[in-house]
Parts: C-alpha cells; structure tokens; sequence
C-alpha cells in the first residue's frame, strides 16, 4: 500500500516537474521573437481585470504581431510574487506596482525614457513625475494616483452641535469631544499594519514633520514627529477615537464611517466609490482640507503606483515594451482605467479626459499640487514602511512614542 | 503487557504473510543475476523512496540554509555571499527574545491544555451512552473545517462592534462595555491559544481513543476485582497503558503547533507590533514587511533547529519505548 502510494507521489511530482519544463520551454521561445510581453498587474478590485482584459485586446488587434500575456496579482500576494519572479529571474516585461527605486538600485529595470515615446514622458503632471526618479533619473512610470482629505459626517457633527470641520488639532480635539458627548465615534484613527504609515504622516506632515529632513536624509525621529504622536496618543487616551487604533485597519475605519458610526477621519480619493456607494449611498458627508497643527497651511498626502519595465534578453524586449506603454498611455485608456476604479490621473491628457463627477474629485485635484509623497524614491524606503507598519501604532498604546520613531530610524540604516 | 504481545504477534505475522509472495517471485531473477546487481536490489525498493525525500525535504532545506548565508536585496536579486551576517542581524533584533519566549508558552500551553482536554474527551468517547456516534462526528467537524476558516470565525465573534462573545458576556452581566480582544496582546495570545486547543482537540482526542481501544477489558476487571477504585484505576492501569499513545500525540501536537501560522496571521497578524508573534509568524513579516529575506531564512533555520531537537527528543523517545517491549 504505502509503496503504492509514494509511486503516485513519485509520478504526479515528476509529471509537475515536467509540465513545469514544458511551460518555461515554450515562454523562452515566444520571448525571442521580442514581440510577446509579460504584463503583471495589480488588482485594484473586481473591475480591473476585465478592463486590462479588454485593453490587451484591443492592443493586440491594432498592433499585430505583439503579444501581451496578462497576470493580475492581489495586492496581498504582491510583494512575495514580486521577490519571487526576481529571484528566480522570471521578472515580467512590465509590473504595475507601488515601488521602484530599489529595482532601479539593483539595475533591473529601465529607465522612463527607454521604454516611452517623448510626447508620453511629457505627458506626466510634474509632481508625479519629481517621485518617479532614483539619483535624478526618471524610473518609474508614474500610473494612477490618489489624495487624502479630511471626511467629515455632517448628521453626526450637526447633532454634537459642531458648525464646520476644524481646520487645526485644536479644533478637532474640541469637535471629538463634542461628539463623544454626543454618543458617536469621535475620530477614526487607523494605526493597524494595514495601512499605518499613511496615516501617520498625515498628521506628521501637517505639522512640520515627516519621513526625511531639510536635505533629503532620513528623519523619522525628529522632534516634529514625537509632538505628532504625542498629541495623536492623547487623543486616544482621552477616548476620542475608536477604541485600540493600533489593531485598527483603515478598512475597518472606513467601513464605519460609511455606516455612519464614526464622525470624521482622514479619507482617500476612493473612499466614495469604494466604502460609502456600497453601503449608504445617501451617507450625508463633506470633504475638508486636512487639519493642520495651526490650522495655516495644510498638505495632503499624494499616493501614486507606478509601472516599471524590466530589462530582459539585453534589451530584446524594449521595443514590444514601449509600442505597449505608449498604448497604455493613451488619452482614453488610461482615463478610463482611472474612472473604472475611482482614482486621479498622472497625466494631463487623462486628468482634462475625466470631466465627469468633477464635484467629488475637484477638491482631491485642487490639493495635489500641496501634496507630499511617501519617499519611494529611496530604496530603503520599503523596509521602512514595513517597520512602520508594524511599530507605529504601539506609539498610542502602551509604547514609548519616542523610542518607537528611534527604532524605525535605525531601520534606514539597513542596506536593504 | 499481555496486550503488547498480541499485538506484536499480529504485526509480525502480518509481516512475515506479506514478505512471502514477493521473496517466492524473485528467487528465479535472483540466481540469474550478478552479487553486486544483488546487492544494489533494495536500492529498486527504497529508490523512489529516496528520491521522494531528497527532492521534497533535503532539497528544501539545503536551499534555505543556502539562502540565510546569502546577501539578497529588497527586490531579490541575491547580491553575493553574506557569511553570518544575516545571523548577526536576527541575534541583535531586539524583538527576539519575545517572540521566543512566547513561541515557547504558545507551544507548551497549546500542547498541554490540548492533552488534558483530550484524555477527558477521549474518555467520554469510549463510554457507552446513546448518541456517542453522533457524539464522535461532531468532534471531527473543527479537524475537517479550515484552520483558516476557523480562525476568520473566531476573529469575528471576538470583534470589538460586531463580536458575538462580547455580546453574550454583556447579555450575561458578565462585562459592562464591549473589549476589543485582541488589541491587547495577553489577551489576544490567549485567545489563540484557546483557538489553537480548539483545532487541535478533535486530533489528539483520536488518537486517544484509540489509544483506550487497545487497553484490554480484563485488565480494568482485574482492577476492580482487586478492589481499586475508579480513580486508582486510571492512575495505575489506564494512564500506563495509554503512554504510547499519550506520546505520539504529544509529539505530532508539538511539531504542529510549533508551526502553526494560520491562526495568528489571521487573528492578529502578530501584533500590535510584535507583540502576538511566534517565530513562524515572525520570519514572514522578516521577509516581507523588513524586506530582509536573508534574515528571514536564518530565522528559518533556527527554527527548523528547534524542530530537529523536539524530532531527536522523539527518537529517542521511540527507542525508550523499543526498550520497554
């Protein structure tokens, strides 16, 4: 029996090993002819593969000759996918990601200019563009962007007798605790490894702080930051948040104030398609700049993925890559990827193509020349977030807020 | 000890009934066969064995030493040889010595609450009462659910807003306002490890069933004939008998909780901080939130180093038993 049994074992891995020969036998011989690609994609939501689906389809047809094979990848999945693919060098042609620098760093990918027709490269609304390059070149290829403002629920501020969203931290500490009173959830405050970092440098941001200093260095722990998680750590000892911010996921933050439990927080571009059409689509909510320490100036927090092409076959697959960007870059494709999934154009064309719901996006665009970015234009900056995820949020709990901007510092420090 | 012999018997006569055939139908080729093919002849029977095994587990490991003496990027090209490097940088991150110290009270607490939860169960199980079949399915439902599934459900009914358990403490007069459970670590650990007991019970109460199937009903007369009382009679006759069984399923538990990933990952994801991890959950969120593959795979290895001394605790465990029969 049990020698039966580890026959069959025996068989099906061989036959495995075997199919898996077959597979990467045919995909190096589809690769020398430089005319069929490997796209992997990120998946946004349900929407996005039909569309990449229907985009390659559409490429094909009008390019024949080209191929694009289509992987679309969880966000969930992606990193270890990603590290996987360049570990076993089985990089794909083009990676629709959130990160580039350290591949720039590594040498794997090209550079904008090779794999972009100039009118494309020109096309890039330059605060896009400046986060794009590692020592001054331009790598990656800025694809959907997304801002932050501050949401606010109208009934809920109404009912605890506050007029207008606060525009300083005092003023949202005093409209919290009016709505505490009032019996709702006065802040959301997502500080769970979801999506802490964000989060975070709101606040640090709007206060003078931030992830590097004057001349670009690292300086997660300076004084600005400490005052931010101080004040932040207040506000949640006082209550005015929901209960244990650093096992909260934005998800959940968001999902709450779309059922109308939670009075204000930082939201996201996509947060009415995403969180509140699909709950309560008659939710009665405003938009904000976000808070700042003196209520002055206020920056938001400008996100943006990008599209980065790998080298591959000392450059045979350049061509095939470019004539395929280009497409994607076009006005209408790339303006109907960002209405399908509900974010902000990178590029001139597509911002002006996007003339419908512009009274929901104007204020997100309006903010974007003020907004400050992640500094994913630094190879450490992966690990970085990665410890920020997972540390930051004890700052409000039972950690040391200084100590635990100390240890994220030393992260920098790591070669990566 | 009249029950191990039986039982011994029955092993060998199985054993030589099962050689017989095949020895009959390899006799001929034998003689027409060189000595040096003949000595290479176990080699047909244990090859594919042997590949099995070199493929699926040496390998493997093979690899994963290789990778945590490896220099390797963020992105993960591999940037040459790192030498201990990787081990320096997991002895100094300070997070360690937590995260061991409570893969250790994990382990231990999981396995023993398990064991004692299951030798209880293992009895009402081999008591006759009506229902005891519908008694036994219902106890292989949380082995055959999903680990994952279970503990996505078990997240749930913990939840702060949503929790069905703070719902019923709170109907019961037990709490005054809902606690979010697994924000706080304690808690939040002993949570898992009531979920990890949970997953693991229908398993080792199995195993201890049939551990008692074994026992023979003579034994337990001879007892009673002798005037020993029902708690006497489980000290002296049923816990003995039940060692080996006892043992098997103390040592596949340790391995298993040991590497248990699912549950925390999905319950906590081992924080806040680190405060929730074991070094399983801990290795991941090395290579994929630190972006330091390397040190994950040292990490790796050493873990896989504690597992080998629980395995060799085990060998030698089983020749302790070779000795006893």
């Amino acid at each position: 029996m049990r020698r039966h049994f580890v026959g069959i074992a025996i068989g099906l891995s061989l036959s495995a090993g075997l199919t898996g020969c077959g597979k990467g036998g045919s995909a190096t011989d589809d690769e020398s002819d430089g005319k069929t690609i490997r796209f992997v994609a990120a998946k946004y939501d349900d929407d996005t593969q039909p569309y990449w689906e229907k985009l390659i389809e559409d490429f094909e047809a009008k390019n024949s000759g080209y191929r694009v094979d289509l992987e679309i990848v969880d966000w969930e999945q992606m990193d270890s996918k990603v590290k996987t693919y360049v570990q076993t060098k089985q990089q794909p042609d083009v990676l629709n990601y959130n990160k580039f620098s350290d591949f720039a760093r590594d040498g794997l990918i090209y550079k904008a200019e090779e794999v972009l027709s100039p009118k494309v490269l020109g096309d890039f609304l330059p605060v896009f563009a400046d986060q794009a390059g590692y020592e001054g070149v331009q790598y990656g290829l800025p694809f959907i962007s997304s801002a932050r403002l501050f949401f606010y629920n109208k009934d809920i501020f109404d009912k605890a007798g506050v007029s207008a969203p606060p525009s300083d931290w005092a003023g949202v500490e005093a409209a919290a605790e009016k709505i505490k009173e009032a019996g709702s959830i006065p802040l959301g405050l997502p500080l769970g490894a979801e999506e802490a970092q964000a989060e975070f440098s709101i606040w640090a941001m709007n206060n003078g702080g931030g992830w590097t200093g004057a001349s670009g260095e690292w300086a997660v722990d300076q004084s600005a930051n400490v005052e931010t998680l101080n004040f932040l750590r207040k506000l949640t000892k006082a209550g005015l948040t929901q209960p244990n911010p650093e096992a909260t996921n934005r998800k959940d933050v968001f999902n709450q104030f779309a059922q109308g439990k939670i009075g204000m927080l930082n939201g996201a571009v996509f947060m009415r398609k995403g969180f509140i059409d699909s709950v309560d689509k008659n939710l009665n909510y405003g938009v904000a700049p976000l808070p700042s320490k003196d209520g002055s100036t206020h920056h938001t927090l400008g996100v943006q993925d990008y599209l980065v092409a790998f080298k591959k076959d000392e450059g045979k697959n350049r061509e095939a890559v470019n004539t395929f960007l280009d497409f994607v870059y076009q006005k209408e494709n790339a303006s109907e990827f960002l209405s399908t999934e509900g974010f902000l154009s990178v590029t001139k064309s597509a911002g002006e193509a996007l003339s419908s719901d512009a009274d929901y996006y104007k204020p997100f665009v309006d903010a974007l020349p003020g907004a400050r970015f992640a500094p994913t234009d630094k190879p450490e900056w992966a690990a970085v977030e990665g410890a920020v995820k997972q540390r930051i949020g004890t700052a409000v709990a039972g950690g040391d807020p200084e100590k635990v901007l100390a240890d994220i510092q030393q992260t920098t420090e790591k070669d990566g | 000890m009249a029950v191990q012999d039986t039982a011994l018997h029955a092993a060998g006569d199985g054993g030589r009934k099962g050689r017989s055939p095949a020895a009959d139908g390899h006799i001929r080729p034998r003689k027409l066969s060189k000595r040096g093919v003949r000595a290479l002849e176990p080699l047909l029977w244990i090859g594919p064995a042997l590949a099995l095994i070199l493929v699926v587990v040496v390998w493997p490991v093979v690899e994963m030493v290789r990778t945590s003496l490896m220099d390797i990027s963020s992105t993960g090209l591999t940037r040459g040889f790192a030498g201990a490097g990787n081990y320096t940088d997991l002895f100094a991150e300070p997070d360690l010595p937590g995260v061991l110290l409570r893969t250790l009270i994990w382990v231990l607490g999981v396995v023993t609450v398990t064991l004692l939860l299951a030798l209880g169960l293992a009895q009402l199980l081999s008591a006759r009462f009506p229902g005891r079949r519908l008694v036994r399915w219902a106890l292989i439902v949380p082995w055959a659910a999903s680990v994952l599934m279970t503990a996505l459900i078990w997240r749930w009914m913990l939840n702060n807003f949503y929790g069905l358990v703070n719902r019923v403490l709170m109907d019961l007069g037990i709490l005054d306002a809902p606690v979010n459970w697994l924000a706080h670590p304690a808690q939040a650990f002993a949570w898992m490890m009531a979920v990890a007991v949970f997953v693991s019970l229908p398993f080792t109460a199995f195993v201890l069933l049939s551990g008692l199937g074994t026992i023979p009903a003579e034994v337990h007369e001879a007892a009673r004939v002798d005037g020993a009382g029902p708690l006497r009679t489980y000290l002296s006759i049923t816990l003995p008998l039940l060692r080996p069984a006892l043992l098997v399923a103390a040592i596949i538990n340790v391995i298993n909780v040991f590497n248990s990933f699912p549950i925390i990952w999905s319950m906590t994801r081992g924080g806040p901080g680190f405060a929730t991890d074991t070094t399983t959950t801990y290795l991941y969120k090395l290579a994929f939130d630190n972006q330091a593959i390397g040190e994950s795979a040292a990490m790796a290895v050493v873990n896989f180093a504690l597992i080998l001394v629980v395995v060799a605790f085990y060998l030698r465990a089983v020749r302790w038993r070779e000795e006893v029969v």
